[in-house]
């Protein structure tokens, strides 16, 4: 039988010594509850509110490696706003991100229908299907980056050989419209898998009643999915397009790895324009600026999305 | 037997577990048994072998010294962040291998090395010119030029033999040599893109050339002139006539592999193609040769990494480190760091470029004489935080790149104008209050 300290007090056995009085403070449910959350508060504190209120306090401050930094109110903002190569970053973010999610968008629903379907080795290629997403990035980007190599490029050699396109076939990294097709195949290439099984889950889950009773009503492949597949993948599609656009805008691996922004900063993003300048360049004030960024853009989608989803 | 009492026992015991237990969680010997221990934090070399011999001669600096030397090596672009962190927090290594522009940037964090730098010039026949360009602070030398590394014009002079050519001696005759050569189906390559190797040979031909990118004041953006326009005018024909659209695509290994391809009959690198088709007994390593990076109107410049010791003034142990410093600089530990090396590192001081190990083979011959026309990048400026951020933005690439876009030549030079300009800009509204 479990004897509180109350009750041996009252027997006048023993005095409540400071542990047992400890332990009775966190038996109260308002106690115990902030107990319960603190580890996960304290790792929060952390690793996420103390570099971002650091990184707030660098870009309000003109803070150079090696050299503290005093306090310059907007300056950083004013500066940046005032160079050709971070507006060419902006415009740059907003296309790799309006096209790749479209396309990883699109392409996700069509291949979360796909695997929807019993095939064969239905576990297998789901699981193959993850491996994209699953293997770490920079690595993954240094085999593309060879495909995309100027002299080794298996993507033209392949081409070529096919008398697809006329030899020395396209500079994959050294043209404008050319780097930025491959960083965005790239992105849609990692990042389909986690479309593709996320809107797979909300396919499962809609019942079968409905095609059936859509079916009754005549409705024809393209009626079924207008009709019932998407209005009910909504939900699903509102949360999976949220973090891709997080994701996709705060990118940094495929830039860094394939292009280091070039040519000519037609490919850099917020990320790998902020690590230049801040961490390559020693200036971190402007650094943390250029990422912070992404913050209000990215808290404005995240506020849109979120209200529609609510409606929904 | 005398009787302790249980107070006695019991702060004895505490006493000792205490110090048992902060042993075991420092990982080392307590106070008394503890030697001196001198940290150096240095880069993974390209040729480890070169780390293995400075770990052995820290180690016999060690046992002379009556002291431990760790010495801790991570790789080169890690080494930025890193030492900006020791930087910041006031602690961690005694001393370190400092950047050209480490000595400028952190010049009130390091401690004056003058006595030793000039001890070791007077007794090593002197130092060479870009030593004090980039360790010569106006408050005395904040590092002590350790090595170098030659940026000389590789070429594959079986290719230029049978177009009939010579190894260039000039830009100008790059430029001629070239169109002959993109004819026969082997271009040369400089890249114009966002790789170091880019803005390495940009400083060559901008200075060979009498182009400044920043006025000696510091102050000043020197890019927009005549003598740029000229660079720019070159460039836009080497690329157009001697060069493939692939060298705007380009990392620092770009031109590697394209002149160890056998396509490529030139480029202006490190002679690090060459030691790995050697290494790699690649058959390429007989037809790849070394010459002297190319002079132009205004001479023979370049911009080789330049790489120093540099001691915290934080550290405890600045007289030791400035003798660990000179007992690597001395000629006999110098020498055989030079041969684990593989003829790698150069040295700054003239009497240690006299090594067998390049007069031996012909193919390297020319190259400790490389220094006579180094500078460290910025130059006539001197390094500042501003020529790392142009140097890291990849302005000078950046601006040819947009010129053989189709960009007017004189809009490409308003661009990098401004870049550098803004550059100066966020320096100098910090100068002054640092």
């Amino acid at each position: 039988m479990a004897v509180g300290p109350q009750a041996l007090e009252a027997t006048g056995l023993s005095r409540p010594g400071r542990l047992s009085r400890l332990h009775e403070w966190l038996q109260q449910e308002h106690v115990f509850g902030y107990a319960l959350i603190l580890p996960a508060l304290l790792l929060l504190t952390c690793l996420v509110a103390y570099p971002f209120g650091m990184a707030i306090y660098f870009s309000l401050s003109d803070y150079w490696v090696g050299s503290p930094g005093e306090f310059v109110g907007l300056q950083n903002f004013r500066d940046i706003l005032g160079n050709e190569v971070f507006r060419r970053t902006v415009y740059n973010s907003f296309v790799f991100t309006a096209i790749a999610v479209t396309l990883k968008t699109l392409l996700g629903l069509w291949l979360a229908m796909l695997l929807f379907r019993s095939l064969r080795f239905k576990r297998l290629v789901r699981g193959a299907v993850l491996l994209p997403w699953v293997i770490p990035t920079a690595l993954s980007t240094l085999g593309w980056w060879w495909m995309f190599d100027s002299l080794y490029s298996v993507v033209n050699w392949s081409a070529i050989r096919l008398n697809l396109i006329d030899p020395p076939g396209p500079n994959w990294l050294g043209v404008t419209s050319y780097a930025m097709a491959a960083v965005i195949a790239v992105n849609v290439w990692r990042g389909l898998p986690f479309f593709a099984i996320i809107v797979l889950a909300g396919l499962v889950s809609i019942s079968r009643e409905y095609y059936e009773a859509a079916e009754v009503d005549g409705a024809g492949s393209w009626a079924r999915f207008r009709h019932v597949t998407l209005p009910l993948l909504k939900p699903v599609l509102a949360v999976v397009i949220l973090f891709s656009t997080i994701f996709t805008f705060s990118d940094f691996n495929i830039v860094y790895v394939l292009t280091r922004g070039g040519p000519v900063n037609t490919t850099h993003l917020f990320a790998t324009l902020a690590y230049q300048v801040g961490l390559n360049g020693g200036n971190l004030g402007q650094g943390a600026a250029i990422s912070l960024f992404l913050f209000p853009m990215l808290a404005a989608v995240v506020f849109v999305q979120l209200r529609w989803i609510r409606r929904e | 037997m005398t009787r302790t009492s249980r107070r006695q026992f019991l702060r004895a015991a505490a006493g000792t577990s205490a110090g048992l237990a902060s042993w075991l969680t420092l990982g080392r010997a307590p106070a008394f048994a503890q030697k001196r221990e001198l940290t150096f934090l240095s880069w993974n070399h390209f040729v480890p072998a070169a780390d293995v011999e400075l770990r052995t001669q820290a180690e016999a600096f060690g046992k002379q010294a009556n002291c431990t030397v760790r010495v801790d090596t991570i790789a080169h672009l890690q080494m930025p962040a890193k030492v900006a962190a020791e930087a910041q927090s006031q602690s961690g290594h005694d001393m370190y291998r400092t950047n050209a522009d480490d000595p400028f940037l952190y010049e009130q964090q390091l401690a004056d090395v003058t006595d030793i730098v000039d001890k070791l010039g007077k007794e090593g026949g002197g130092w060479y010119k870009f030593a004090a360009e980039a360790c010569q602070t106006g408050s005395g030398w904040r590092a002590v030029p350790w090595f170098w590394i030659s940026f000389p014009g590789t070429y594959n002079q079986t290719i230029f033999k049978k177009a009939g050519l010579e190894a260039p001696k000039t830009w100008d005759e790059l430029l001629k040599h070239g169109k002959v050569l993109k004819k026969a189906g082997h271009p040369v390559g400089l890249p114009i893109s966002h790789c170091s190797d880019a803005h390495s040979s940009y400083w060559s031909i901008a200075w060979s050339h009498g182009a400044k990118v920043i006025e000696a004041d510091g102050k000043t953006p020197a890019i927009d002139s005549e003598q740029t326009a000229r660079v720019i005018e070159w460039y836009k024909e080497l690329f157009k006539d001697a060069m493939e659209p692939e060298v705007l695509s380009w990392d620092d290994a770009g031109n590697n592999r394209f002149i160890l391809s056998g396509k490529g009959s030139w480029i202006h690198n490190p002679v690090s193609p060459y030691a790995a088709a050697v290494a790699k007994k690649m058959p390429v390593a007989d037809d790849l040769n070394h010459h002297s990076s190319p002079a132009g109107p205004a001479g023979t410049h370049s911009a080789p990494p330049i790489l120093s010791i540099g001691i915290w003034k934080f550290s405890k142990n600045i007289e030791l480190a400035k003798e660990f410093t000179q007992f690597l600089m001395r000629k006999d530990n110098y020498d055989a760091w030079i041969v684990a090396s593989n003829a790698f590192n150069h040295p700054p001081l003239k009497n240690l470029a006299d090594h067998p190990i390049w007069a031996r083979n012909p193919k390297l011959a020319m190259l400790p004489g490389e220094a006579e026309f180094a500078h460290p990048r910025g130059w006539p400026a001197k390094p500042s935080a501003a020529v790392r951020l142009i140097d890291v933005n990849y302005v000078m690439a950046d601006m040819v790149a947009k010129a053989i876009n189709g960009m007017p030549t004189k809009r490409a030079m308003a661009w990098a104008q401004d870049q550098v300009a803004l550059a100066i800009k966020g320096q100098l509204q910090k100068g002054g209050k640092s």
